[in-house]
């Protein structure tokens, strides 16, 4: 495709590293081996944590899990490096995943002084709830954390989301002896120059503790954003999950592991279009100015890639959807066409839209759903995580639950089938 | 059999063309004009009346015309309303959509039929609209879907959606799912959007508020301090949300010089609190104010705050909350609003 705009920032569109291929391997999720004890030793490892049930659910209990923070799909390296650094680089060799398979992590903080609060998250394994989330189509291994006597909220969330981490390492060591059912390779050749270029801007959170993503273990704010990553890196462990703002528009670390949205431009890679990379986005900017530079950031990152075009993902809402529509902004006067994907809040009896912002470059928008509709009520036979939910209701008896209560229903990366359509 | 109302205007009434435009608010026994032909499209339901009013009349007494008509629709209990069809016509379709819409709004299930470009199809409201030819044309076309709509509508049927029953969509956002995941939509729109075809799944656009003319004398202004920063006294006593409130609070100032933080926080779960709960005047700037009020630069400060949580709130209810709070406002007298965001 002729490319035809004021700047042209001839900068290779390979950065180095990108030609070396990533392998996912693909295990049955009947390998699944919960060995309690170890997890237990885990734990005991933490001292912000005083304990830990764990408790394996298949699709189809009459089972609700509530208060979850994240999402993980079991994986470990047959080459003995970590499925999530915090060192070096993820995104070679081979990985070896459990599919089919999800590792929940479940906590009630402490009801101290804190700034961010999490945000109520269910998945039900039954009834009208479980096909708007997709763990509710996966087995979960579900680790209800119980934290230690007066341990703040910080501590809390490091050693969860390390433990939980940790346990989707080990549960996926039965793989190293197995053979594979499947190996999905991920390589981009160079492409057809009269394809058009397109990448994928990925925005992270990166608004306090508690509403925080991480990039290798680090805390996105700290991680030089905006900046191009390698697809093969997101699918391998680099990113993951600290952000428990609205669980509908929530990330979960499983969400990146197999991001539909990366999966899909290396399938269309040589056919449809050429994949130009993908360049990770700060949400929550505080600042009138410094969203604007970090939307602009965004734009030339995107143009350094050679992007002809960008999908645009939001992380969790509101102040979040402002960068969405200054990063689309951004990107349409730079002369790169854009797609977004952005969730809807419409109170389902009003006839009011449903967008936090928007702005008039916006005129190609996907909907992830309307995270404000209700859904029928369901009493489940057992809860998990915690009987009663955020907002004081008891989770067995919950009444009608609104569908942003729903982990990733409305998931804002493009990685769910829900849409909101014209009534 | 239930019953069915049908608003018609002067001339589909019968009762003349241009010159009857001024004709009041009048009720005609059954069915009248294209009324007949609605009768035969209906099922279960029979027309027992036929309300109608002068398309002038209607345009020059919006309030008295809509309040005369629904007192003769309710009179007769009926089961749902038609209204029209209207076809192009400006002043009868917004007539039609103003009548059918008050009457959903009391409850009464209302349907009307126009062209979609119409000014009355987006003045329905919560009311069914079918969409019609631009002439009279469209009479045999469209009253069969009237009809069979509101038939359904008179039975209590749950509707499906817009495309399978054939009326306009109305605003409300129904969820279902899509044959693929919104990522692999993304790239579909995208390529089609680089080939130069633009789409999109939701037809965006905002309202934007200019802002008001400037004070003219704050010197003798009486001000209020309203907020959607959450704040509220220590402990929440009347449970304000962290998000989605479903309406406003009231605060006393009556002998408060400032928002101690012993007194007063925020409870909005949209941005990090801290710094607002070292010092609530950060988010409700009353010590400033207090101050302005002693040296003389406003006239006096409204003797009670008005808050909620701005956080996830549907544009509905936020405009609600708007109105009723600036109703009170102008009743106490206010003249300025110092309105804190966050």
């Amino acid at each position: 495709m002729r490319r035809d705009r004021g700047r042209d920032l001839r900068v290779p569109r390979l950065p180095a590293g990108r030609v070396t291929a990533f392998e996912l391997a693909s295990f049955p999720a009947d390998l699944l081996a919960v060995d309690r004890g170890r997890i237990e030793r885990l734990v005991t490892d933490e001292p912000a944590l005083a304990g830990v049930e764990v408790e394996v659910v298949a699709p189809g209990a009459p089972v609700r899990v509530t208060h979850i923070l994240d999402a993980v799909e079991p994986r470990i390296r047959p080459d003995g490096r970590p499925a999530f650094p915090t060192e070096g680089r993820a995104g070679t060799g081979r990985t070896n995943r459990l599919d089919g398979v999800a590792v929940l992590s479940c906590a009630d903080f402490p009801g101290e002084e804190r700034p961010l609060h999490e945000q109520e998250s269910i998945v039900d394994l039954e009834g009208p709830g479980a096909a708007l989330t997709p763990f509710g189509s996966l087995t979960n291994v579900v680790l209800d954390f119980e934290p230690a006597e007066g341990v703040g909220h910080f501590a809390l969330d490091e050693a969860v989301r390390r433990v939980t981490l940790a346990v989707a390492e080990l549960v996926a060591e039965p793989t190293l002896a197995a053979e594979p059912e499947e190996i999905e390779r991920f390589e981009l050749g160079p492409g057809d120059e009269e394809l058009p270029a397109v990448a994928a801007l990925i925005q992270l959170s990166d608004l306090g503790q508690l509403y925080y993503q991480y990039l290798y273990g680090t805390p996105v704010g700290q991680a030089g954003l905006p900046r191009a990553l390698d697809p093969a890196e997101l699918l391998d462990g680099a990113v993951t999950c600290g952000e428990y703002h609205w669980a509908a528009l929530r990330n979960p670390t499983l969400f990146f592991q197999r991001n539909e949205l990366v999966r899909a431009l290396y399938s269309e890679h040589g056919n449809r279009l050429r994949f130009a990379g993908v360049v990770l986005t700060r949400g929550y900017e505080q600042t009138a100015e410094d969203k604007q530079r970090a939307a602009e950031r965004a734009a030339d990152a995107a143009l350094a890639l050679g992007a002809d075009g960008v999908v645009i993902t939001t992380d969790a809402g509101g102040n979040s959807h402002t960068d969405t529509m200054l990063t689309c902004r951004a990107c349409e006067r730079a002369g790169i066409k854009t797609a977004v994907i952005v969730a809807e809040m419409a109170d389902p009896e009003a006839t009011s839209p449903g967008l936090t912002d928007w702005v008039a470059e916006a005129d190609c928008i996907v909907s992830a759903g309307n995270a404000e509709e209700l859904v029928d009520e369901w009493m489940p036979a057992r809860v998990l995580g915690g009987e009663t939910l955020l907002d004081g209701t008891p989770a067995a008896a919950a009444g009608r639950v609104p569908v942003r209560n729903y982990l990733g229903a409305t998931n804002q990366m493009g990685q769910g089938a829900l849409q909101a359509t014209a009534w | 059999m239930v019953k069915a109302v049908h608003y018609l205007n002067q001339f589909f009434a019968g009762l003349g063309a241009e010159e009857a435009a001024e004709t009041e608010p009048t009720r005609l026994d059954g069915a009248v004009g294209p009324g007949r032909g609605l009768q035969a499209q209906l099922d279960g339901v029979e027309i027992a009346a036929t309300v109608a009013c002068g398309d002038d009349y209607f345009a020059e007494h919006e309030d008295e015309a809509l309040d005369r008509l629904l007192a003769l629709i309710e009179a007769e209990q009926p089961a749902v309303l038609v209204a029209g069809p209207a076809f192009g016509s400006g002043r009868y379709g917004y007539a039609c959509a103003r009548v059918v819409a008050a009457a959903a709004e009391r409850g009464i299930p209302a349907v009307t039929a126009m062209h979609p470009e119409n000014p009355g199809a987006g003045a329905a409201g919560r009311a069914l609209v079918v969409p019609t030819q631009v002439n009279v044309a469209g009479m045999r076309e469209a009253l069969p879907v009237l009809g069979r709509l509101a038939s359904a509508l008179a039975a209590g049927r749950e509707l499906g959606s817009p495309d399978e029953e054939g009326y306009l969509p109305r605003g409300f956002r129904r969820n279902r799912f899509a044959e693929q995941p919104g990522a692999v939509r993304a790239i579909d729109l995208l390529l089609a959007k680089l080939g130069g075809e633009v789409r999109s799944e939701v037809a965006a656009g905002f309202d934007r508020v200019p802002p008001p003319a400037p004070v003219q004398d704050l010197g003798t202004a009486l001000l209020a301090l309203v907020t959607e920063a959450g704040c509220v006294p220590q402990g929440n006593p009347d449970r304000l949300p962290t998000i989605r409130a479903r309406g406003w609070l009231r605060y006393p100032l009556e002998g408060v010089e400032s928002l101690s933080p012993e007194a007063y926080e925020s409870v909005h779960g949209g941005f990090d609190v801290t710094l607002a709960n070292e010092d609530p005047n950060r988010l409700v700037p009353l010590d400033t104010v207090r101050a302005l009020e002693r040296e003389g630069r406003i006239a006096r400060l409204h003797d009670a705050f008005y808050t909620t949580t701005g956080n996830g709130t549907p544009v509905e209810s936020a405009t609600r909350f708007g109105r009723e709070i600036a109703a009170e406002l102008r009743d106490a007298g206010v003249q300025a609003v110092l309105l804190s965001g966050t």
